[in-house]
């Protein structure tokens, strides 16, 4: 695929140090491009400044340098849609699950009569159909993170970006909900940008991982994952490249460390 | 059926004994002075076979309408103004500080002063001893505004008014009922105290002529009347609609 769905270049981040009196560099330089339609994570240790760089292509926090450009695949529509899926469901909890949908439609000015059409497919697609008229708080941890999917997904995103989404919940439900985007993905296509720091998640779900090193944040390594989907998460050619990743990442990190 | 009326029975003996001992006291007393219970029934009810008294009650019932309508619209957009802006917080902090701090009865004297008997003596006064209040109240919740859901609206290209009514005023709710339900108490209160000096016509205006006459029967009942009135539009009025505004809240355990 020779299209690119977001292309980055050289693109850094300067936060102030804690004590407001110096300045540390969060993101250096960092370049990066995701073909149209293709699955790419980003796996750094905590605080690496993944949820950082997500932010800025969001829009929600300015870069100090470098550009961000994501292409529009409907070119009457200039802006491109973006998708967000952060760690914690951000839901607006006094809105139904479906005016919750309808929120992130009504932002990105989708025609109306679109609507309800939409809140059905998306909402069938991750398993909630029937919960349209519920409460966010009426539902567990998974199904509201199920409704934050839903919810990006449903503006039929150029790129989706998603925040260690499966971190807050509890293995068995985040490892039910990995196999389950796997099989979303095969109906939706988004362009998806995903950050994580497991290793294993990152291996199962994308068709690219790059690896990100600390302070500051750059990639020092890109892999193709071309096992066919769908993946069986006990695949042991994915134990494989888990391990040689592992390998890989500590020999950087220790070379940082030195 | 047996436990409700277990739970009633305190407050059902609560409400007899204060009866009796009323009754009791106003045997030693001139009905004008101190009126028994049944006689102050009976003045309420002679009070309301006229129809000025309903005249004169929803004159008093329109400036506290009207008053605590324009302190909460005003207190509100000031209030979240102030805890969305941080340099327009700390230029109006002095502000409210001094219109919390000042006398309400000298707001109530100087309104009469400069606006004479009419409707707005009273509505001024309100308004400015609510306001406040209003203010201070909206601009705490305002602080406790949570960033991450106002980063969730501007990720997904909210603009400005949608933010506005799904996402910020949502989480004011809680503190915009509590203004309502402190202003609706205060703002009653003033506009007797003020109609007291200020106004032709209005509660406030029969509790100063009944004290002037020594009757405080009458001013009994024109007290116990407005009482049940504001109790209920509390309980018919603000509780359901309260309810209503948060039945997003999951129900407790029932």
């Amino acid at each position: 695929m020779a299209l690119q769905a977001v292309t980055i270049e050289g693109l850094s981040k300067i936060f102030p140090t804690p004590s407001g009196l110096g300045k540390f560099t969060v993101i250096e330089s960092l370049s990066l491009e995701i073909a149209r339609g293709s699955f790419a994570s980003i796996v750094g240790p905590s605080g690496c400044g993944k949820s950082t760089l997500l932010n800025i292509i969001a829009g929600i926090e300015p870069s100090d340098g470098g550009r961000v450009q994501i292409l529009s695949r409907d070119a009457a529509n200039s802006a491109a849609r973006i998708g967000y899926v952060f760690q914690s469901p951000r839901l607006l909890n006094w809105l139904t699950v479906e005016e919750n949908i309808k929120f992130a439609l009504d932002a990105q000015k989708i025609e109306r009569s679109e609507w309800n059409a939409r809140v059905r497919n998306y909402l069938d697609m991750v398993g909630l159909g029937g919960q349209e008229c519920n409460f966010p708080l009426n539902l567990s941890g998974g199904m509201q993170q199920r409704v934050a999917i839903a919810r990006a997904l449903a503006i039929e995103p150029d790129i989706l970006l998603m925040d260690e989404p499966f971190s807050h919940l509890d293995e068995i439900t985040a490892r039910r909900m990995r196999v389950d985007l796997m099989r979303i993905l095969e109906r939706a296509r988004p362009t998806i940008l995903f950050v994580t720091h497991s290793l294993r998640e990152a291996v199962f779900l994308s068709e690219d991982v790059y690896m990100m090193s600390v302070k500051p944040a750059r990639i020092f390594k890109h892999l193709r994952v071309d096992i066919p989907r769908p993946r069986e998460p006990e695949d042991p050619r994915l134990f494989d490249l888990e391990k040689d990743l592992v390998k890989e990442f500590f020999a950087v990190l220790e070379q940082d460390v030195r | 059926m047996s436990l409700f009326r277990r739970e009633a029975l305190p407050g059902l003996f609560s409400a007899v004994g204060l009866l009796l001992v009323w009754k009791a006291v106003s045997l030693f007393f001139l009905p004008t002075f101190l009126p028994s219970p049944l006689e102050l029934v009976a003045r309420i009810a002679s009070l309301f076979s006229a129809a000025s008294a309903y005249l004169i009650l929803a004159k008093t019932l329109e400036r506290v309408f009207v008053g605590l309508l324009l302190a909460m619209l005003f207190g509100c957009a000031l209030g979240l103004i102030m805890g969305l802006r941080h340099s327009v917080g700390s230029f109006f902090d002095g502000w409210v500080m001094v219109l919390l701090t000042f006398p309400s009865i000298a707001w109530a004297f100087l309104a009469v002063l400069w606006f004479g008997l009419s409707d707005i003596a009273p509505i001024f006064t309100i308004v400015l001893i609510v306001l406040p209040y209003v203010a201070m109240n909206i601009w705490e919740g305002a602080k406790a505004l949570d960033k991450e859901l106002t980063d969730m609206g501007t990720a997904f290209g909210a603009r400005r008014s949608l933010l506005l009514r799904q996402v910020l005023i949502p989480q004011l709710m809680p503190y915009i009922f509590a203004s309502l339900r402190i202003g609706f108490a205060l703002a009653w209160k003033i506009a007797l105290v003020s109609e007291a000096f200020g106004a032709s016509r209005g509660v406030g205006k029969e509790l100063m002529y009944w004290f002037q006459s020594t009757r405080v029967d009458m001013m009994l009942a024109w007290g116990a009347s407005f009482m049940m009135l504001m109790l209920a539009i509390d309980v018919l009025i603000l509780r359901p609609w309260e309810k209503w505004v948060f039945s997003w809240r999951p129900a407790l355990a029932t």
